[in-house]
């Protein structure tokens, strides 16, 4: 008896045990990768496309049914972030789940209207939508990009936007952009906030503008994916209003104190020969900040930066590494080509958007007790655009790599 | 309940007091806290303990003073028998609904969260079951099922804290003051009931192997959990800024979910997910099984473990009244904590004036 009514207690167990409301089945799972938000012609109303990948394609376990294909878009209209996927459900017969989303596109024309602000209003309150992921905004419509966008090399497209990211990262020329930091900003309504540009139309232009004086679409690739990530677009007040050059962007992320700084990859004038460049690895340290606010009268902001170079081509084939007087040279040229391109995006900001995209309004807090005076002082509209930026630019390093001195070429070509 | 042996020693104490105040670092107490003093939102617990630590010294004090006496027993020694049961009832009434508001918090923070589909009622169920049935078993249980726990949970605050730290900047701390000292100070102390266990903690004075070991296990645990409060405080400043932070109701969560490590663990909020769960479990079983002892205490019941599937299915049809959330923490937890808050301030020093009262014509 007593055994029995064990047994039978045993059992309800099992009832407790599979009352999973929230079970997910893997299988019936379908994975978005990347969001694409675009404009439509009636108000507060927008396309929203999703990528689908398919996690079949490309592992390394499945082996015979990769016929079909990498990955499945689907575009649908909506006003937010989650009727849209359960818009998107009714044509693809697994569940959606944003878990996974690595990238939300946003058209350009979309990134600068003011309905921007009310659809990127959603996402945090998504709970699927993880705010880590990285924001873009496209030149073309957020729809186009996604599709034109085919990886020839990466087919899996979680791993391709991660690795593209990661290599215009690394180089500079975009801004490391999560969701998170567009509403910390915003919020903060002190400073502009910085997006990745990307493009999958070409239209090269003539010009060749050292290798990052860019936007996206302008660079002249043959062969390849069309997509182009470089530079970034400007907000402020959570509305776009300009963009800037892959060159312009690496600048503003030096004098940024908040976002990692990694090696990045430039080249510069060469001083004894000027048709010529230097290219090099630039190792850039965290930058100093230190703001002297004065209550009336011009503020006074000092930066430090201190950059380490790793010189590793010379076309010119001068001699920098053994004569010290050219090395002087060098050190100084690099210094002030530095300098003046540091100094124009400074007063581009001071005169052009009377805001800043550094982040600098961290500096500034500690000279105030409450957030009242903080914001009454208005570090955007008054502070910053009528202040005195000195920047102070420092190359501490300059290695040559692993030769030991250029081949004389008057020599070879004797 | 008649405890021969008293097996619970000091470590046992310093983390019941941990887990109890300690862990609110990681529930809905910051959103609180955030959504007037802004960035200053670390300052604001610091002002709680301060203000708490002369009633709660003098509580220690005449406790020490009167060896063989806990909470209830020692307010009616003091008070006499209408007066004790009066303030003792406001006692556990205060203890009570502060527990019931808190339950739905973490409810709904475990059923928008984690489980989305199941019904709030159905992991109400499920959760309020498992507390009656462990604190059914007893301090003891309770006591030894918490220090073997506890080094999970500690991996998971370190781990959290390492991640958070990553992302956190840590100018955003300034201006110092947040929305200015008077927001500071106002919210500190008419929202320090939000630590009132510590309070109720002391119904177990008697229960320890020796009275020491409850008097050194509640300074520690208390120190530990200021410390660990205002550190994941400020880190959720550090991490969010003023302006978003009072914006966010699942700061805990929400500061794991932005960071990721590397490519390959890009999702790994839900890492920290297991130590949270367990610790919202003991944390509840805690608390449950003190307000059915000061409720058994006041009305004499010797095997009070009887009342707590009762007093946890009130408490569960209780908190289940207001509508949502927001409400449920914005409105309803502000102001009862408002309310509780000098209830908890003024009691200890009512019960030493009236010891000294008593002891005027000894000395």
């Amino acid at each position: 008896m007593r055994r029995l009514i064990l047994i039978l207690l045993f059992l309800q167990i099992a009832l407790i045990l599979t009352g999973c409301f929230d079970r997910k089945e893997l299988e019936e799972q379908a994975y978005v990768i990347s969001i694409g938000v675009d404009k439509t012609e009636r108000d507060n109303i927008f396309r929203f496309t999703f990528e689908i990948a398919n996690p079949e394609v490309g592992s390394s376990v499945s082996n015979v049914s990769t016929k079909e294909p990498a990955q499945e878009v689907v575009s649908v209209l909506g006003t937010d972030f989650l009727s849209a996927t359960s818009t998107a459900n009714t044509s693809v017969a697994k569940e959606i789940t944003l878990d996974q989303v690595r990238v939300v596109i946003f058209s350009e024309k979309l990134a600068r209207s003011k309905e921007f602000i009310h659809v990127i209003q959603s996402a945090p309150s998504t709970v699927d939508l993880k705010l880590n992921a990285q924001m873009v905004i496209s030149k073309e419509k957020a729809e186009d990009f996604i599709r034109h966008n085919k990886p020839r090399l990466e087919s899996r497209p979680h791993k391709y936007f991660q690795y593209m990211l990661d290599r215009a990262r690394e180089t500079g020329v975009i801004p490391d952009a999560p969701l998170v930091r567009f509403f910390q900003i915003t919020e903060g309504d002190a400073d502009l906030f910085i997006a990745p540009f990307a493009s999958t139309a070409r239209e090269p232009t003539d010009k060749y503008g050292a290798e990052d004086n860019y936007k996206a679409g302008e660079i002249d690739i043959n062969g390849g994916n069309p997509t182009q990530f470089i530079g970034s677009a400007v907000f402020k007040e959570g509305q776009m209003i300009d963009t800037l050059t892959g060159e312009e962007t690496r600048y503003t992320l030096m004098l940024d104190t908040t976002l990692p700084q990694q090696d990045i990859l430039a080249t510069y004038k060469d001083p004894l020969r000027p048709d010529f460049e230097i290219s090099a690895k630039v190792q850039i340290d965290k930058a100093k900040v230190s703001i002297d606010y004065k209550k009336r009268g011009r503020s006074v902001i000092d930066v430090h930066v201190n950059a380490h170079l790793n010189v590793f081509a010379i076309p010119s084939t001068e001699d920098y590494m053994l004569d010290p007087r050219k090395r002087r040279i060098l050190y100084a040229s690099i210094e002030k080509q530095m300098y003046n391109k540091t100094t124009e995006m400074v007063k581009k900001s001071q005169e052009k958007y009377k805001a800043e995209p550094f982040y600098w309004s961290l500096h500034i807090r500690k000279e105030f007790l409450t957030i009242k005076d903080y914001e009454k002082a208005d570090w955007s509209n008054k502070i910053f655009p009528n202040a005195d930026v000195h920047l102070h630019i420092d190359v501490k390093s300059i290695e040559f790599g692993k030769t030991l001195r250029q081949s004389n070429i008057g020599k070879v070509r004797d | 309940m008649q405890l021969t042996k008293k097996p619970l020693r000091i470590r046992e104490m310093v983390v019941i007091v941990f887990m109890v105040i300690g862990l609110k670092g990681g529930d809905t107490t910051p959103a609180l806290f955030a959504d007037h003093a802004q960035n200053a939102i670390w300052l604001v617990p610091v002002v709680s303990f301060l203000c708490l630590l002369p009633p709660f010294l003098i509580l220690m004090y005449l406790l020490k003073k009167h060896e063989k006496y806990n909470l209830v027993e020692l307010i009616f020694h003091l008070l006499g028998k209408k007066l004790g049961t009066v303030l003792s009832l406001l006692l556990f009434i205060g203890g009570f609904v502060s527990m019931s508001v808190d339950m739905r918090n973490v409810m709904e923070e475990l059923n928008y969260l984690y489980f989305p589909e199941s019904p709030t009622i159905m992991i109400y169920a499920i959760f309020l079951g498992i507390c009656i049935i462990i604190a059914n078993k007893g301090l003891e249980t309770i006591g030894s099922l918490t220090w073997a726990l506890i080094p999970i949970i500690i991996l998971t605050i370190l781990a959290v804290m390492t991640v958070d730290l990553r992302d956190a900047v840590w100018q955003r701390i300034f201006p110092i003051l947040g929305d200015g000292p008077k927001t500071i100070l106002v919210d500190g102390i008419s929202k320090s009931s939000a630590f009132l266990e510590i309070f109720l903690l002391t119904i177990a004075y008697q229960a320890f192997h020796q009275t020491k070991d409850f008097r050194i296990g509640i300074y520690t645990g208390g120190i530990l959990s200021c410390i660990l409060i205002v550190t994941f405080y400020a880190i959720y400043a550090m991490v969010f800024d003023y302006n978003t932070i009072n914006n966010i109701a699942f700061l805990y969560q929400e500061s794991t979910e932005i960071v990721s490590l590397g490519h390959f663990f890009t999702n790994i909020s839900t890492f920290f997910m297991i130590g949270w769960l367990f610790s919202t479990f003991l944390r509840f079983i805690i608390f449950l099984y003190i307000l059915c002892w000061i409720f058994g205490a006041i009305f004499e019941i010797k095997r009070f473990e009887g009342l707590i599937l009762p007093v946890g299915i009130v408490s569960m049809i209780l908190s289940l009244i207001p509508p949502s959330f927001s409400i449920n923490e914005l409105v309803i937890r502000e102001t009862s904590l408002q309310i509780i808050t000098p209830l908890f301030l003024i009691f200890p020093f009512l019960l030493w004036g009236t010891d000294r009262w008593k002891n005027r014509g000894k000395t």
